[in-house]
Order: C-alpha cells, then sequence, then structure tokens
C-alpha cells in the first residue's frame, strides 16, 4: 500500500469509463424519480390507475439501468480494445439474460 | 394511506443512507418495517426491497464514480461470479439442501465478523502484494480520499478466491435472497485486502446488476406493487444519494465498526433460518 501527497484531481487513465457510467446513472436514476413523484402526485388527485401507470414506468427505467450500464462498460472496452473485460461484460449480460428467461419461465 | 405513504417513504429515505453507506442493499430495514409495521405481505415486501437495492446503487453510485471509489475493473471481473452464482442458484434451487446452505453460509459470515473485529482499527490496508492475475488484469486502484485530504493508490490480491467466493455468494442470493451485499464487502475487504470504503464503494456498484435479475422477476409474477414500491423506490433513491456524500467524508473505521453489528445480526439470522 502506497500513499503519498498529491494533487486532488489527478486525472486517472480511467477516468473516461467512469465520468460516462456516472453520468448514464445519473440520467437513469433522474428518469425514475421524476416518473415516480409524478405517479406519486397524481395518487394524491386520487387518479389511482394513471398514478400506478406512471410509476411502474418509473420502476421499469430504473431496473434497466444496471443492464444498460454493463452494456455501455462493455461497448467501452471494446472501443478501448480490452477485449478480456469486455468479454468479462458479455458473460455478465448472458447470465442475467438467461437469469431473466428461467424467472419468467418458473413465475 | 396517504400518511401511510409519507412514512414508507421517510423509512426508505434512512434505509438509502445506511444501505449506501455500507455497499449493502437496505433490504435489512425495508423488509422488516414493511412487513411487520405496515401489514404488507412477505412477497410484496421483499419484491419492494428488491427493487430498491437498484435505487440504492444508482443514487449512490454516481458520486462513487466521481471520487473513484468505486473500481470498476474490480466490479465487472467480480459481477461475473455474482451473475454465474445467482443463475446457478436458480438452476440448482430444490437440489440443495436450504438448511444446509444457511448454516453454511452463517458460519462464514461470523468467521468474516470476526476477522472484520480484529481490523476494527485499522483505516487502510497495508503491504499488500498484488497477485499475478491481479497484475494482468490491472485491478489495482487509487481515490482521492476526502476526509484524509490525499489520494490513496492501492493494490488487489486474491483476485481468483475472489471470483470463487462471489460465485457462492451469488447463488446465496439466488437461492436465499439475503446477504449479497455483505458477502461482496466482506470478499473485498478480507480476501482483495482493498480498502473498505472502496470495498463498500464497489459492492455498492455491483449490487444494482444482481438485483436487477431478481426484480425482473418479481416484476414478471406481479409482486411489484407500484403504489408501495414507489415511494420506497423514491425515498431509498434521495437517501441513498445523502448517504453517498456523507460516506466520502467518514473514516473507513466508523464505517466498519457500522458494519460489524450488522454482519453479526446477518450472521445469526443465517444460522437460526438454518437450525428452525
Amino acid at each position: 500500500m502506497s500513499t503519498h501527497e498529491h494533487d486532488l484531481h489527478t486525472p486517472s487513465p480511467h477516468e473516461p469509463l467512469e465520468m460516462t457510467l456516472a453520468r448514464l446513472l445519473r440520467i437513469g436514476s433522474f428518469v425514475a424519480a421524476v416518473l415516480i413523484a409524478l405517479g406519486i402526485a397524481v395518487m394524491l388527485f386520487g387518479n389511482e390507475k394513471m398514478a400506478s401507470g406512471l410509476v411502474t414506468a418509473g420502476l421499469v427505467a430504473l431496473m434497466a439501468t444496471p443492464v444498460m450500464r454493463v452494456a455501455t462498460a462493455g461497448l467501452i472496452f471494446v472501443r478501448e480494445r480490452d477485449w478480456r473485460f469486455a468479454c468479462f461484460c458479455l458473460v455478465v449480460i448472458c447470465a442475467l439474460i438467461a437469469g431473466m428467461l428461467l424467472g419468467h419461465a418458473h413465475a | 394511506m396517504l400518511i401511510h405513504t409519507v412514512e414508507i417513504f421517510m423509512i426508505s429515505i434512512v434505509a438509502g443512507v445506511f444501505g449506501s453507506i455500507l455497499g449493502l442493499g437496505g433490504g435489512i430495514i425495508i423488509v422488516p418495517v414493511l412487513t411487520l409495521v405496515f401489514g404488507v405481505s412477505m412477497r410484496t415486501a421483499v419484491a419492494a426491497s428488491t427493487v430498491s437495492i437498484i435505487a440504492t446503487s444508482t443514487g449512490a453510485a454516481v458520486a462513487f464514480l466521481q471520487d473513484r471509489l468505486t473500481n470498476t475493473r474490480v466490479a465487472m471481473w467480480l459481477e461475473m461470479g455474482t451473475a454465474t452464482g445467482a443463475l446457478s442458484g436458480a438452476l440448482l434451487a430444490g437440489y440443495l439442501s436450504q438448511r444446509f446452505l444457511f448454516l453454511l453460509f452463517g458460519l462464514l459470515l461470523c468467521y468474516s465478523g470476526y476477522n472484520m473485529f480484529k481490523a476494527r482499527k485499522a483505516e487502510l490496508p497495508e503491504g499488500v502484494e498484488p497477485d499475478r492475475l491481479s497484475q494482468k488484469l490491472r485491478l489495482s486502484g487509487s481515490y482521492v480520499d476526502r476526509l484524509l485530504g490525499r489520494r490513496i493508490d492501492y493494490q488487489v490480491t486474491g483476485t481468483l478466491p475472489g471470483l470463487i467466493i462471489m460465485y457462492f455468494s451469488g447463488i446465496a442470493a439466488g437461492l436465499l435472497g439475503i446477504g449479497a451485499g455483505i458477502f461482496k464487502v466482506a470478499a473485498m475487504d478480507q480476501i482483495m485486502k482493498m480498502p473498505f470504503k472502496a470495498s463498500t464503494a464497489t459492492s455498492n456498484f455491483m449490487i444494482g446488476v444482481t438485483a436487477a435479475s431478481g426484480a425482473v422477476v418479481y416484476f414478471a409474477r406481479g409482486d411489484v406493487k407500484p403504489l408501495i414500491a414507489g415511494p420506497v423506490v423514491l425515498g431509498v433513491l434521495l437517501g441513498a444519494i445523502a448517504g453517498a456524500r456523507l460516506m466520502v467524508r467518514l473514516k473507513a473505521t466508523t464505517i466498519r465498526k457500522l458494519f460489524i453489528p450488522l454482519i453479526v445480526y446477518t450472521a445469526l439470522e443465517m444460522i437460526y433460518r438454518g437450525l428452525k
């Protein structure tokens, strides 16, 4: 473990990947939060059907975000010709899809 | 109904704060509160909690990624283990004794809690030599610690054992539905020797992916009730955003002290369910 004094904002070689993913996650959580908050607001006015539609849309946006995150990371690794890590992302996505299909079959 | 919504929302904020600081889903708070206080059915509570794990992960990850506390390469490597483990768990359900698994993982957590207690005074791991696989995969990381006011460069070891543990923790999460985050933090902290804050931030980053596949299944079954899950997710999301900002300013030893009681509680709960 080496720790030393440093400029607090030294750029790292990994910065692009992290910043792209942070932006993606911020957009995903913002869209989900707005849809759910709207849904709850509509619920206060008594329109339950429209409320649950909006909340459901928000929840779907939220659930899609991590899957998009793995896919985006995979594409960035491909662009950087980091084939090994691109492969890791592919394994994760395949396992996720297989798990979802299997879950649907059991549901 | 309205008062209930507001109350669920407030409690979810607390769950989001703790979940994001500790790198866990916060289900440890959400599930008992929804079932015991609000009389929600277990299925609905677990479904809401699973969706809220994604909210904890997504909400907190933005701040952790910007501070580079999240080690994305370690996360991608270990996600292979959790994702394939969860899949095997789903395939093996019915062939493995749940009782035996609860006991096994409960004892494993006890041991891990004991190790964490021994290391409770260490702010950062020292003298970590990277193994060959870790060097090959370039897993070493660095982040700016806002509390210590300097950059921390660290090495990662135990690369393959870490992946194997993640595979089994994926099976446990898929079969038993608990302990997904706790095993991730413990493995990165104790086997891969990562700094504690990097461990919880990286675990936080990973739990969203594991929870997403489970959430889709609950959704298909109709267990995700929008009027319960909605306020939970919104609260957890806000709590996680606030918690992440707080966490980057906390001492690793403080976070560890919050973590130890939780690991002991989860271990005892697992052993109890194994013996019951």
